[in-house]
This record gives structure tokens, C-alpha cells and sequence, in this order.
């Protein structure tokens, strides 16, 4: 599912030759119909979508699907010992979150999330995401659940830490990077009291 | 250069024998004793509850997210408590759980598969009373295993807080009393840290300081136009490196540091282990017992003085005796206070020590959560440095009540944050989904900063700890009853410290995403202190200016609990200074003859 830096390019490079194409094409999930450890096929099409669209390809990087967040979720809730009730409560609302989004779009577009186009997609999720601050439905607590693993799974990604932060942390360092503090001014005293008293 | 040289190896314990100084507890304060006592040349035996880890292999400072099986996080049967469930429920909180093991909040934060050994498992150490978050680590080293670091000097406006402003109690020492030890520690252990001459808080002996990016750099001139002082963080690591010291490399600012829970495998960032025990060790005077859970003071029925430690063998349950001709407790702030209580006996039916009735009282910490965060929008999209491979970012120094007087609140509060770019961008909280999300985690990630404040939570009687008449931990001793509360001070306070924060990041030009107001638990700052304070008079105090007991002369207690006041500097390396203070003290008393 990982897509190496090169694939990674030459799609990106494929997107910016054809703008007229919309992105899905691009992106397409190659395991569309692999059941996951967790979610079966349909499910993990789902998911595989809902994270793309979360954090999408760019020219500048590769997305959500090319990091394989579908696969570090459905993973993640397969390992999840279900005689714990809250684990099991998190599985349950896994799958009642992905029947949402999907009765989302039978009611919006008349077909399943991804039978729909992609506007209708992106309204649809709009729509889940316009609560992320104060959830209230059922909708809006998946997607707030939904995007915390998705950058989460994203960002501890080689792609995520690599490709797009390019972070270049993690190694030995001669130096520390910015300014010395001993080449700044001396921050004046007028507001710092003297020692007097005590 | 990196220093990898191997623990020394163990010495044999030897219970038949009386040695001059039993220690109880292998943090900062126990490891700070064993070391000054072994070099004073005494014979010194250290308990330590938990195990000796393999700490290297634990921490794996330097292990990718991605070649993490969970992405560094704990065994998913695992439970790590939420603010919530401190806020709603009562302790003990793992009671009835259905999760194999249940940690104390720090357990929540990524990266805490690296430290699942070295917190304890509520399970087995249970509590009970006030809410309150408790964070142990039971291994050698204690919580220096994984502390954030911050190494801070109290002043006189802290000494004598007192005189300052009429509330509570003076220490019965000065700063110039400990200056020289704060001194002595600094140099033994690397502090790294940048002078700024402030009266209130003294400079340390600072090796090469971390340094400021410049969302800091323009913090730090901004504040400094009224007077504020915003300086890198002074980190209880060494930078420069310890020509004395095989066990500890220099700081290579890799960038682990960003990663929670902490820890140092290469030891750069003070660790008890590794900067005082394994050197003491090599002095051929330090005998070390893990997996001894201390449980009582014996006491000589004859004289009345402290006979040695009475403790259970972990793996067998085994009942044994050490015995001391001096017994220091350096088991916490907390479990230095339960170990006193439990000690009663017949010449100390109050518990030993605790003829004052105040062991357990006078409990005081740091109080936090109000933070802010924002970002210097003209930082977005800039190259970005690596701001993680720092002990840390910057601290904001106490400005509340020095020469004004708040009309609300009295003591101080400072602030500790950072800028810039981790390993996991803090970005990532940005609202929104898609492309443009994406692109906003990314260029912003240059332009955050972020800062939250500890203040100082007034030491009053009423807040304590006692024992708990029923419930026991899993070796059967009484655990500890919290009645602990913070006050109209420390709620003033907090309020003061997110209106003071938002104004600074106006005044600085930086554009707030969001100011938290929240009040996090009481014990979030794992900063327990003053459980057994110090002071001139037997009647109102439990351990003399040397941290001896007023009661028992061969007993002295060297670790936060006999703080007197909190203030509102991150305690450790105190907690070592004033160690170093009294065991010397102790050690001189005992070549004089008089313990």
C-alpha cells in the first residue's frame, strides 16, 4: 500500500500534467477491495477514502493513502482486545462512523459515499467537520475521531515525518539551530525589582 | 564523543551487617545522598522499590515512529487516566478497571511505550481521598528517568516569601546557605543555560545554553520591554559534556527531547542512575537493593532512634531488616511522609518524626494548565529548524508580585514553552480537512509557539496526605488518604496566567489560535513538596535546616518534603542542592561523634 518517494513523484508529476483530471483519478486506491484486519473491503474503502480527503496528495507530497493510514487504523482496532468494553465501544464506533458517513450519502446523493461524485463527497464531509470544535451529533464526533488518527497515522508515517515536514530531526547535531542567546541584548532592568527586600 | 560504559557491577548486599546510612529511594534526592555520603567515604546501603531497568533499551531515545509496532504508543489493553476521569471520579481510580494495566495521565502521551516500565501500574499502588494525580515511577532513578528537565534556583523572594508578603512560613534558610551547594550540583551535573542576572531567579553555573529561533528571539524582545525576561530553558542537561562522569554523553540535540514521555538514553539530561549512583557505585562505599519495598523505620526500643528500614522483598515478599546507624528517607515527597506515619512504635505512636503532628500537612506543588498558542504568521513557510533536538524552548521568568502587589493573588507563576517544528507537528490541531489543511500544518508548523505557566500553590496544614485506615497496595501496606485542594490563591492565579499569557502574545504580535483557561488536576505538575518541612521550631516543623528529624537525630528526610513553600520553580535540582547541604552536614556529624 506505502508508495515509495518515487511513485510518490512521478504521481504528483501526473497531477500537474493533467489538471483536468479530477485527483481521484490519480489517486486511486490500488487494495480498493482488500478486506482489512478489522473492516472488510467496503469498509476499508471507506476509510481509505475519508483519510485521502483528510490529507490529500499535493504536488508537494504524498497523502493519507500513500501513507497507509487506512491500514495503521484498521490495524490499530484489530489489535484491540475486545473483552475491555471501551476497546470494544472504540470498535463499534468505527463501524457505526463508517455506516454514517455512508447513510450520509445515500440520503444527500442517493448512493453510497464513494458511488457519489466528488463534490458531493467533499460537501458530505464539509458537512461532518463544520462541528470539530464542539462535536454534538454522532457524524461530527466520527470525524473528529476520524481525523485525530488520520494525522496521527499520517504524521508518524515515513511520508508524513520525511516527505511532506521533511523534518531533519532524530540525528546527532553539532549545534543547536538558532541564535545564540549571548549574541542578543541584555534585556534592560527598569521593570525588575532589586534584591532589597528580603 | 558518545559514552556508553557499562553499570558497575552490583556489590553484595549484606543484611547481618550495620551500615552507616541506609537509604530509602534512588531519585534525584537519594541518588544526590549516596553520592555525597560514599564521598565523604561512609558505608551506605540504597533501597530502591522498583527494578533496575536496562534503561537504554527501555527509552530507544532515537527509534522512528514508523518502526514502532503501535507508533510508539503503549500496549492497546493499557489505560492511561484523562483529565476527565480525574475530574469526575474518585481514587482509587483503578478500582474495578477492566484494563490490564492503568497509568497515571503521563501514560496518555505518545511515545509512552517507552516508559510503560518505568511508571507504576495504578493496580497495584492505589490511593484514596481528593482527587489527584499522582505520577510514580518505581525503578531505579524514580521519576529522574523521565523528568522535563527544567533546573531552576529559588531566591530569597522564595526563602523568605514570608517576609515578602506576610503568608506562611520563612525557610530557616537563605539563599546564600544553598549557593554554594546549587553551585556544587551544577558542576557535578551540567545545567545548560543562558546568565540574565535576575535576583529572583539566581544564575546557575550554566554550561553552553540551548538556543532561541526566532519566533522566541521576537518573544523575548517583546516582553523585554516591560521587563519580562524570556530565557532558553534551563535544562539539567549537559551540553558541554562531564570530563568526570563515563556514564553521560553531551547533549547531541537530536531531537528525542520532543518526545514524551522524556528520557535521555545517552544520559545527556540528568539521570539519578547514571550522574550519582553508578558513580558512587565506583567509589567501592554504595551497595544498592532493588525490589525492596520499604514499609516502616525500625526503631531501637532502647534509645529511640531509627534502627534501620524494615521492607519486603518484591519478588519473594519476604519480611527483611537494613540496618543504618543513620536512616535517610529519599523516597518522594509523598512516600516519605507514608513511611513516617508507618512508622509508629511505641517511643513514636504518632509516626516517627512526627511529634509536631505536621508530617503529611503543609502539602504544597505547582499549579498549571492555562496556556496559549499562536503563531508569528509571517514565520509561516520559512525553512525549518529542528526545534525538537533541544532539551527544551524557552522559560519565562516570574513577574507577579516582586515589587508590585497583585490585588488578587499572592506568589508567582513563570511560563514554559517553545516555537517551532517537532517530530509530530503541534500544527496538527489545526481545524479544517484537504489540501489547504495540509499545507497549513506544514507552513505553520515553522510559525507556532506555545506556552503554559506553573505557580506556586501556598503550603497551608489543612492540605495532607494521612494513611488510609482499609485499603492497602499490593504488598499489604496502608496507602496514602489525599485530602488536598487547591485554594482561591492558586484559582486567582490561574486566571491571571491566561489573561497575562493572551496579552503577551498580542503585545508580541503573535496570532492566538486558542487561550486553555482550563485548571488541570491537582498533582498534574509532579511537583509534590512539603510534606515534612523543615524549620527552627520542633513544634511547627518535622526536619531541622539540615533536614534532620527535630525527633530522632539518626533520621533525616532529603528529598521535597521538606520544602517549606513551593514557589514557582520546577524543584529538583533544590531538591539536590539542599541533599548535598545536609549530608554533609550529616557526614561531619558523624566523623564529631554525634549520631
Amino acid at each position: 500500500m506505502t508508495l515509495s518517494r518515487r511513485d510518490v513523484l512521478r504521481l504528483a508529476a501526473a497531477a500537474a500534467a493533467a489538471p483536468l483530471l479530477p485527483r481521484l483519478v490519480v489517486a486511486e486506491p490500488a487494495t480498493a477491495l482488500a478486506a482489512g484486519r478489522f473492516f472488510d473491503a467496503a469498509q476499508m474503502a471507506l476509510l481509505d477514502e475519508l483519510t485521502e480527503m483528510i490529507i490529500p496528495q499535493d504536488e508537494h507530497s504524498g497523502g493519507a493513502r500513500a501513507a497507509g493510514v487506512a491500514a495503521y487504523i484498521d490495524g490499530r482496532l484489530a489489535q484491540y482486545d475486545s473483552s475491555i468494553p471501551d476497546l470494544r465501544e472504540e470498535q463499534e464506533k468505527w463501524k457505526a462512523g463508517l455506516a454514517i458517513v455512508d447513510a450520509a450519502a445515500r440520503e444527500s446523493a442517493g448512493a453510497s459515499f464513494l458511488a457519489a461524485t466528488a463534490d458531493q463527497r467533499l460537501a458530505i464531509l464539509t458537512r461532518l467537520a463544520a462541528g470539530e470544535d464542539h462535536p454534538k451529533t454522532d457524524g461530527e464526533r466520527f470525524f473528529v475521531d476520524l481525523k485525530h488518527w488520520t494525522t496521527f497515522g499520517y504524521y508518524t508515517a515515513r511520508i508524513g515525518i520525511h516527505d511532506e515536514m521533511e523534518y531533519k530531526g532524530n540525528t546527532l547535531l553539532a549545534e543547536f539551530s538558532g541564535t545564540d542567546p549571548a549574541t542578543l541584548p541584555a534585556i534592560p532592568p527598569p521593570g525588575a525589582p532589586r534584591p532589597g527586600k528580603p | 564523543m558518545l559514552l556508553r560504559a557499562p553499570a558497575p557491577p552490583p556489590k553484595d548486599v549484606d543484611l547481618s551487617r550495620t551500615y552507616d546510612a541506609v537509604i530509602v529511594g534512588s531519585g534525584a534526592a537519594g541518588g544526590m545522598a549516596a553520592h555525597v555520603l560514599t564521598s565523604h567515604g561512609l558505608d551506605v546501603l540504597m533501597l530502591e522499590a522498583g527494578k533496575k531497568l536496562d534503561i537504554e533499551s527501555e527509552l530507544k531515545s532515537m527509534e522512528w515512529p514508523y518502526d514502532h509496532p503501535r507508533r510508539g504508543e503503549k500496549p492497546y489493553t493499557a489505560h492511561a487516566l484523562s483529565f476527565n476521569e480525574y475530574t469526575i471520579r474518585q481514587p482509587p481510580y483503578a478500582q474495578g478497571t477492566p484494563w490490564k494495566t492503568m497509568y497515571s495521565y503521563v501514560q496518555g502521551w505518545g511515545g509512552s511505550d517507552y516508559s510503560k516500565n518505568i511508571l507504576v501500574n495504578e493496580q497495584d499502588h492505589p490511593y484514596t481521598g481528593t482527587r489527584y494525580a499522582w505520577v510514580r515511577a518505581r525503578v531505579l532513578g524514580g521519576k529522574t528517568n523521565i523528568w522535563g528537565r527544567l533546573a531552576l534556583r529559588l531566591s530569597d523572594y522564595d526563602f523568605k516569601a514570608k517576609t515578602h508578603d506576610g503568608y506562611g512560613d520563612d525557610w530557616p534558610i537563605s539563599y546564600a546557605d544553598v549557593a554554594p551547594y546549587y553551585d556544587k550540583v551544577d558542576l557535578y551535573l551540567g545545567i545548560a543555560g543562558h546568565p540574565e542576572g535576575l535576583p529572583y531567579l539566581p544564575d546557575s553555573l550554566f554550561q553552553r545554553s540551548t538556543r532561541l529561533n526566532a519566533a522566541e528571539v521576537r518573544l523575548r524582545q517583546s516582553l523585554a520591554r516591560s521587563g519580562r525576561v524570556l530565557t532558553p530553558y534551563r535544562a539539567g542537561v549537559t551540553t558541554d559534556g562531564l570530563k568526570h562522569n563515563k556514564y553521560r554523553s553531551r547533549c547531541f540535540g537530536r531531537g528525542a527531547c520532543g518526545r514524551h514521555v522524556g528520557g535521555c538514553d545517552i544520559h545527556a539530561a540528568f539521570d539519578s542512575p547514571t550522574g550519582l549512583i553508578y558513580p558512587a557505585l565506583d567509589t567501592g562505599h554504595l551497595t544498592l537493593r532493588t525490589g525492596s519495598i520499604a514499609r516502616e523505620v525500625t526503631i531501637d526500643p532502647g534509645t529511640g532512634k531509627a534502627r534501620g528500614i524494615a521492607f519486603l522483598d518484591a519478588g519473594t515478599g519476604q519480611a527483611l531488616e537494613a540496618r543504618g546507624r543513620v536512616v535517610i528517607l529519599a523516597a518522594s515527597t509523598l512516600e516519605s511522609a507514608r513511611l513516617m506515619l508507618l512508622s509508629r512504635s511505641a517511643h513514636h505512636p504518632n509516626g516517627v518524626g512526627n511529634s509536631s503532628g505536621h508530617v503529611g500537612h503543609n502539602f504544597c506543588e505547582h499549579v498549571m494548565g492555562p496556556s496559549v498558542y499562536g503563531f508569528y504568521k509571517d514565520l509561516a513557510g520559512k525553512p525549518r529548524t529542528i526545534d525538537d533536538g533541544r532539551p527544551g524552548g524557552f522559560y519565562i521568568a516570574r513577574y507577579r508580585n516582586l515589587r508590585e502587589r497583585h490585588p488578587s493573588f499572592i506568589r508567582g507563576y513563570g511560563f514554559e514553552g517553545s516555537s517551532g517544528t517537532e517530530m509530530f507537528p503541534s500544527t496538527a490541531r489545526l481545524p479544517g480537512f484537504g489540501a489547504s489543511y495540509k499545507k497549513a500544518v506544514r507552513e505553520m508548523s515553522s510559525a507556532a509557539v506555545h506556552m503554559g505557566g506553573f505557580g506556586e500553590v501556598l503550603a497551608r496544614y489543612e492540605n495532607a496526605v494521612g494513611l488510609d485506615p482499609e485499603v492497602k497496595d499490593k504488598w499489604g501496606i496502608p496507602v496514602l488518604r489525599f485530602s488536598f485542594q487547591f485554594g482561591d490563591n492558586e484559582k486567582k492565579m490561574a486566571a491571571d496566567m491566561a489573561d497575562t499569557a493572551r496579552e503577551m502574545f498580542e503585545e508580541a504580535g503573535i496570532e492566538i489560535l486558542s487561550v486553555d483557561r482550563k485548571v488541570l488536576t491537582e498533582g498534574w505538575s509532579i511537583h509534590e513538596l512539603g510534606t515534612a518541612r523543615m524549620g527552627a521550631d520542633p513544634k511547627t516543623s518535622v526536619v531541622s535546616p539540615f533536614q534532620q528529624s527535630h525527633d530522632v537525630k539518626n533520621l533525616f528526610v532529603v528529598d521535597g518534603s521538606t520544602h517549606v513553600s513551593a514557589s514557582c520553580q520546577n524543584p529538583t535540582w533544590t531538591i539536590m542542592a539542599l541533599a548535598w547541604r545536609s549530608c554533609d552536614y550529616l557526614a561531619d556529624q558523624m566523623r564529631q561523634g554525634n549520631l
